[in-house]
């Protein structure tokens, strides 16, 4: 990120880890194969990819040959959703989405809802978290999959995934999680078996951008999304981004070795930021649980100011501090946040969050430092 | 028992504690922190406490049911999305549950809503030279159509002798991308757009309820037509002044 500046916005994208940038440039130069070439070349390139696969396959705990790559956590959220409506195409066909899901889960489902497909979203209460007896009582007999975001990309609350899978898992559902926030930063419950799919991004975590992944549980018959070639067991067909998926393992692995002591010091940061906050900024008010969020994550709004958290942000970046904000007054993407609405806020205060999102690479002195003008910016609105 | 018996031993670091045995150790001397567990934790408060007594307005009214978008009830269940995500029992209705009379829309070769607008100071248009392409931002305020939210957008045409501005909303992209001028506060006086909904006949003079298609807070707001022209795919030009929100 540029020079000076305090980067908070690692829910939007993080850096690349230098370590994933050394293990990718190899893959750029003299290691170019493609991977579905039988020479050395192409074989090099194969065994990049599957030691890549490996990597993400230990940091989730599951195994290797669950993995498909994809581009990105938009294509593997679009390749669940359409995926499982394929698998049951004639016949009658309900989704359970989350009303807060991201864009690309909420508007693949809507798409599918022009096709027959019956689509109830679900809403989350007041703290971001979704109760698994509400999930219970919207299944129908014709509830196909559900889908639910283990981390939530505006308020960062973390759902109970293992309770809600296990909701789907004893009515005969398949379950799928966005995990894209979620990944890398905290344990997610694979091993105890409800989870059918899940998504993931590489830029979320320290990756390079462009590749994700998308986790398909063995004996899991899902259609492809894209046919040709066969990659990807099938799934996912086009000569794989080998470079970009190297350096998702090596990120992956990095998460996996680090995530301790990262998360504990991102931990703290947060904590020391939502407590000053708290205390120092007349008005100001937290969204989402205290604690069932992301490790770096911030949601906040001032009371009285909402209508202005697009100032707000606009006078942080004049202050040298990046962060982030709902959508505005008729920005491309016209209404207040459906996730701040999903949680029975009001269309103002649902319109005036400001979302901080920190990092491992970020430091206690980058945050006094945006205490010191954070302040000084909510004053001067 | 032991630290690691009772939590899960993750190592997780959530709770702030690099490692659950560290966490164990700060919970013998305060157990109160145990809710920083994300793993023990659970979704079982069924999410009806506010996370902060302000965030949330008591005004909201509850969903009939847990789905976010069919204004259905639980009893009946759900009804399928239609494609412009609007309830049909409640297209006419605004966020607010007030009732309106038609949509407005932008004009398609415009990059958002046209508004006639005066700033709160007149004076500021020249002072602060605001010509053409310049993209501005500042929140409508007072008598007519104020607002809590900070618009911005590019202006598409000044009248340096009355102090006029004509310009398209647009949304925080636009200024993140070039740099804007802060005119505070200003006076919306006129809205020009297209209707391509209406549940009533329009006609000039009349003063009627309507809904912005890109009011963020789908509020309804109200204005009185004084130039409609029927377009060639019998849609309405329209210009509204007179302006109100409510």
């Amino acid at each position: 990120m540029a020079a000076g500046r305090i980067y908070f916005d690692n829910a939007a994208t993080s850096a690349l880890d230098e370590r994933a940038m050394a293990a990718m440039l190899p893959y750029f130069g003299t290691h170019s194969g493609n991977p579905s070439s039988m020479h050395l070349d192409g074989r090099a390139a194969k065994e990049a990819v599957e030691k890549a696969r490996a990597q993400l396959a230990e940091m989730l705990d599951v195994q290797a040959s669950e993995i498909v790559f994809t581009s990105g956590g938009t294509e593997s959220n679009n390749m669940a959703l359409n995926g499982v409506a394929e698998l049951f195409r004639g016949k009658d066909c309900h989704f359970i989405v989350g009303a807060f899901e991201h864009p690309c889960v909420l508007e693949a489902a809507e798409r599918l809802g022009a096709y027959g497909v019956k689509i109830t979203r679900l809403n989350c209460g007041t703290d971001g978290m979704v109760d698994p007896e509400e999930l219970a009582k919207a299944i129908r007999p014709e509830t196909r999959l559900i889908s639910i975001m283990s981390a939530n990309n505006v308020t960062g609350v973390v759902q109970d995934i293992a309770a809600l899978a296990q909701v789907a898992a004893e009515h005969g559902i398949l379950f799928h999680t966005d995990a894209v926030q979620a990944a890398g930063k905290i344990p997610l419950p694979f091993a105890k078996g409800a989870i059918d799919m899940a998504s993931f991004s590489a830029h979320k975590l320290h990756g390079p951008k462009g590749v994700g992944a998308l986790y398909v549980k063995s004996g899991l018959q899902l259609p492809a999304l894209l046919r040709g070639g066969g990659q990807e067991r099938g799934l996912r067909s086009g000569t794989e981004n080998v470079p970009g998926i190297v350096g998702f393992g090596k990120a992956a692995e990095i998460c996996k070795m680090e995530m301790g002591s990262n998360t504990a010091k991102v931990v703290n940061i947060r904590e020391h930021m939502i407590s000053w906050i708290l205390e120092n900024v007349p008005g100001a008010y937290l969204i989402g649980d205290r604690y069932r969020r992301m490790r770096g994550h911030i949601c906040l709004g001032v009371d009285g100011k909402e209508g202005a958290a697009m100032k707000l942000l606009l006078e942080l970046d004049e202050r040298g501090i990046s962060v982030s904000t709902g959508s505005a007054c008729s920005s491309s993407h016209s209404g207040s946040s459906h996730v701040l609405t999903a949680m029975g806020f009001d269309p103002v205060k649902a319109h005036g969050s400001l979302r901080i999102s920190l990092s491992r690479q970020n430091t206690m002195e980058e945050a006094e430092l945006f205490l010191d003008k954070f302040s000084s910016a909510v004053q001067s609105l | 028992m032991s630290a690691t018996i009772e939590l899960p031993g993750l190592n997780c670091g959530s709770c702030g504690y690099r490692t659950c045995d560290e966490f164990a150790k700060r919970l013998s001397t305060e157990p109160s922190l145990i809710k920083r567990c994300i793993a023990l934790s659970s979704a079982t408060a069924k999410g009806a406490k506010p996370a902060h007594k302000k965030s949330v307005a008591a005004k909201t009214p509850e969903p009939a049911c847990s789905c976010a978008g069919c204004g259905g009830d639980a009893a009946t269940g759900c009804k399928p999305m239609n494609p412009n995500n609007v309830p049909e029992d409640k297209k006419w209705v605004d966020s607010l549950g007030r009732e309106f009379d038609f949509y407005l829309e932008h004009f398609p070769e415009d990059p958002g809503p046209r508004e006639t607008m005066k700033l709160h100071n007149p004076l500021l248009t020249r002072e602060m030279d605001i010509t053409v392409g310049d993209t501005i931002i500042g929140r409508p305020l007072g008598m007519s159509c104020g607002c809590p939210i900070t618009h911005c957008g590019v202006v598409v045409a000044v009248d340096m002798k009355t102090c006029i501005i004509t310009w398209c909303v647009t949304g925080p992209l636009k200024p993140r991308e070039t740099g804007f001028k802060d005119v505070g506060y200003y006076s919306a006086e006129s809205y020009e757009g297209i209707i391509r909904d209406t549940r009533v006949e329009l006609k000039i003079g009349m003063r009627h309820y309507f809904q912005p298609m890109m009011c963020m807070l789908q509020w309804r707001h109200s204005g009185l037509i004084n130039y409609i022209n029927r377009t060639k795919d019998n849609a309405y030009q329209v210009r509204i002044e007179g302006l109100w929100i409510g």
